[in-house]
């Protein structure tokens, strides 16, 4: 373990020495959380990616999990846009938490497909700042055509997905799944392409 | 005055939309004759042109599909040709017989940045909105028409140069009438020139008034009468589709060049929009006549472009009862055009600009209210403290909330099974004399490990679920 330390730190010390995960993601923004960055493509979100979020249920901290990124973003002028939220993004606790609402957009959409449509053109556009997309898709190419779409703006992009398809392959960058534990939100980043391995286990946030 | 003339010599079949596919060409008739004005490029193919008459052409190609020309749909062409063309000068006229344009530019030159980059807006606009066309360029409306028969005519500048610049041309070009014409061939006149060394008194005395008239407006010895034209201060372009058309695709087409001219309409007035209605005018012998389509944008609006996209949105979206048969496009009222839209226009403005135009598209596509900004409201109900609001009232200074507010909102949900409450209660009143309302506030976990935002309603003591701890 030593060894590998010692490695790492040469590694870092020596200019002209590029480690993997550093040059995998393009720019990334700072979560808020070290321990979080730490696990992370480019030591934060990765921007211009799919970033899976895999909660187990609500209510355990899923959408705090992003504030910090979120406030950093709306600081800068940048919009954050829901689409299809299960449930209302109640406005009182969005101002309390330090987003200015005139940066909040929430998008209402009839079905899977239109969320999806819409979450692609946004990003097409590349002007939002974080797009935060609920989606039930399952097909591996409705999933790959929104990291296209990523791709070609540079916004964060969010995917809640349901628990059930923890196990099921994705093309996502980033996977993270979401649990309680004793009042703290446990994420496991279960995939992390140009990050650290998989399977790291973080405790990161007080949810009441 | 310095005349920029188009003349579109294919007129009659490019205004036909959706286009032909096949050969085609467009006849004109007189008693029982008939003849070719203007074919597509499948025709062409197979050697039929203009002034053919259609009998032979059909010998040539029997399944050329012969179209009644429409004097109204080329009248109708060529004004919105002229109102898009406004952009570029305040005098624009045009004559429906000859399929003609004209443009003074003269006074635009300056502008423009020079005659070249005049000329390179003005054809590249014109190809864009799918119309083949010649050119002339000269001090008189009647001699620049006379070049766009000339294919490698200069532009002439001087009006004493006009002369010079027409006199090899074949007499048979000349605006006159044919009776006229068939005298000069008999005499041997071969060239322009050739009439013009004429005596004029002569040519006066042999052939009335109107020859030695038209021949000083064509040497710019006489002013031309031509009014400019003046576009109607409401727009409405109506186009006839040259078949009914069953699915929405097609029509997406035409609207496009339709939109092209009413952006050039709207350059010309320095003016844009914010309300535009598309109607299509459905097959006959149907209930629903027609259907219409209401486009309402954030900002004020000229961008054909994005026009375009907002409306193909609409129509994916709409189920037409019918086949249509025409695309009526009507501005009612007109705006000022944001800054935005100038040349000089900021970062942050683009932006700006740039999100009304995505939101416009979704709101096409998923409907109005599905696209929505949030606002506070001054109520103690916690389900009354907040509203979805019209972005363009957007207000920012709503009081904050102090107590602490769960992510999630929903709908108050009767619970049976009361989980583990964390802290004190939060009371919350409201006394109104129609309601009188107190709730008791708590967070909660489940066993399981979710944060529950619930209340006790004191009155009847039973308990509800009203948000999560996302």
């Amino acid at each position: 373990m030593q060894r590998a330390e010692a490695i790492a730190n040469l590694l870092r010390t020596t200019p002209d020495v590029w480690s993997g995960h550093e040059v995998a993601a393009a720019s990334s923004r700072d979560t808020g959380f070290s321990a979080l960055n730490a696990l992370l493509p480019g030591h934060g979100w990765p921007v211009s990616s799919l970033i899976e979020l895999i909660p187990l249920m609500e209510g355990i901290g899923e959408l705090q999990l992003l504030l910090p990124v979120l406030r950093t973003l709306c600081r800068e002028g940048r919009d954050v846009v829901f689409i299809c939220p299960p449930h209302i993004p109640y406005p009182p606790a969005l101002a309390n938490a330090g987003l200015p609402l005139n940066r909040i957009i929430w998008i209402d959409a009839k079905n899977d497909d239109e969320a999806r449509w819409s979450a692609e053109q946004i990003l097409r556009e590349g002007i939002a700042g974080a797009i935060l997309l609920w989606s039930n898709a399952t097909k591996d190419l409705s999933l790959r055509r929104l990291q296209v779409a990523a791709r070609e703006g540079d916004s964060l992009l969010f995917l809640y997905r349901p628990y059930a398809l923890l196990h099921s392959a994705s093309p996502a960058t980033v996977r993270i799944a979401l649990r309680p534990h004793a009042g703290l939100l446990h994420a496991e980043v279960i995939k992390s392409r140009g990050g650290k391995a998989a399977s790291t286990q973080l405790q990161l946030y007080d949810v009441a | 005055m310095l005349w920029l003339s188009l003349h579109f010599s294919s007129l009659a079949t490019e205004l036909r939309e959706p286009r032909d596919v096949g050969p085609a060409a467009v006849v004109d008739r007189h008693g029982s004759r008939r003849w070719i004005i203007s074919c597509n490029d499948a025709a062409r193919q197979a050697r039929i042109h203009s002034h053919m008459d259609a009998t032979s052409a059909l010998v040539l190609m029997p399944t050329l599909k012969l179209i009644d020309r429409s004097r109204s749909q080329e009248r109708r062409a060529l004004q919105a040709l002229a109102s898009w063309s406004e952009q570029f000068s305040s005098f624009v006229t045009f004559d429906a017989q000859r399929w003609l344009l004209w443009i003074e530019i003269g006074a635009s030159l300056h502008y423009f940045g020079g005659l070249d980059a005049l000329m390179g807006k003005i054809t590249q606009g014109i190809r864009e909105l799918g119309y083949t066309f010649a050119t002339g360029i000269a001090p008189t409306i009647e001699a620049s028409a006379l070049l766009t028969q000339h294919k490698d005519a200069q532009p002439v500048h001087q009006t004493k140069a006009i002369k010079l610049g027409i006199s090899a041309l074949p007499v048979h070009l000349l605006a006159i009438s044919i009776s006229t014409l068939d005298v000069f061939r008999d005499v041997g006149w071969q060239y322009i020139g050739e009439v013009l060394n004429a005596p004029r008194d002569q040519l006066a005395r042999r052939f009335g008034p109107d020859i030695t008239q038209y021949l000083q407006r064509l040497l710019g010895e006489a002013a031309d009468p031509r009014e400019p034209y003046r576009a109607p201060a409401t727009y409405r372009r109506r186009l006839e589709l040259s078949f009914a058309v069953d699915a929405t695709e097609p029509l997406l087409f035409p609207l496009r060049r339709m939109l092209g001219e009413l952006q050039g309409y709207l350059r010309g007035r320095d003016m844009a929009l914010q309300d535009l209605q598309l109607t299509l005018v459905h097959e006959k012998n149907n209930a629903a006549a027609s259907t219409t389509l209401q486009l309402h944008t954030t900002q004020s609006q000229r961008d054909a472009q994005a026009l375009w996209l907002l409306l193909r949105e609409m129509l994916e979206r709409t189920a037409l009862p019918a086949a249509t048969v025409e695309l009526i496009i009507s501005v009612k009222q007109f705006v000022a055009p944001d800054i935005a839209q100038l040349d000089f226009f900021d970062d942050k403005a683009k932006r700006e600009q740039s999100w009304s135009n995505l939101l416009d598209k979704l709101r096409a596509r998923l409907g109005t209210n599905a696209v929505k900004h949030l606002g506070l409201k001054d109520d103690h109900l916690p389900e009354k403290a907040w509203c979805v609001i019209d972005a363009e009232k957007q207000n920012t200074d709503s009081a904050p909330v102090s107590a602490q507010r769960p992510l999630w909102l929903i709908q108050p949900k009767l619970i049976q099974s009361l989980p583990n409450l964390i802290g004190k209660p939060e009371r919350i009143e409201c006394n109104w004399w129609q309601d009188d309302m107190q709730r008791d506030y708590y967070i909660a976990e489940t066993p399981e490990g979710s944060r529950w935002w619930l209340y006790r309603d004191v009155q009847s003591s039973q308990w509800y679920l009203h948000g999560l701890w996302g």
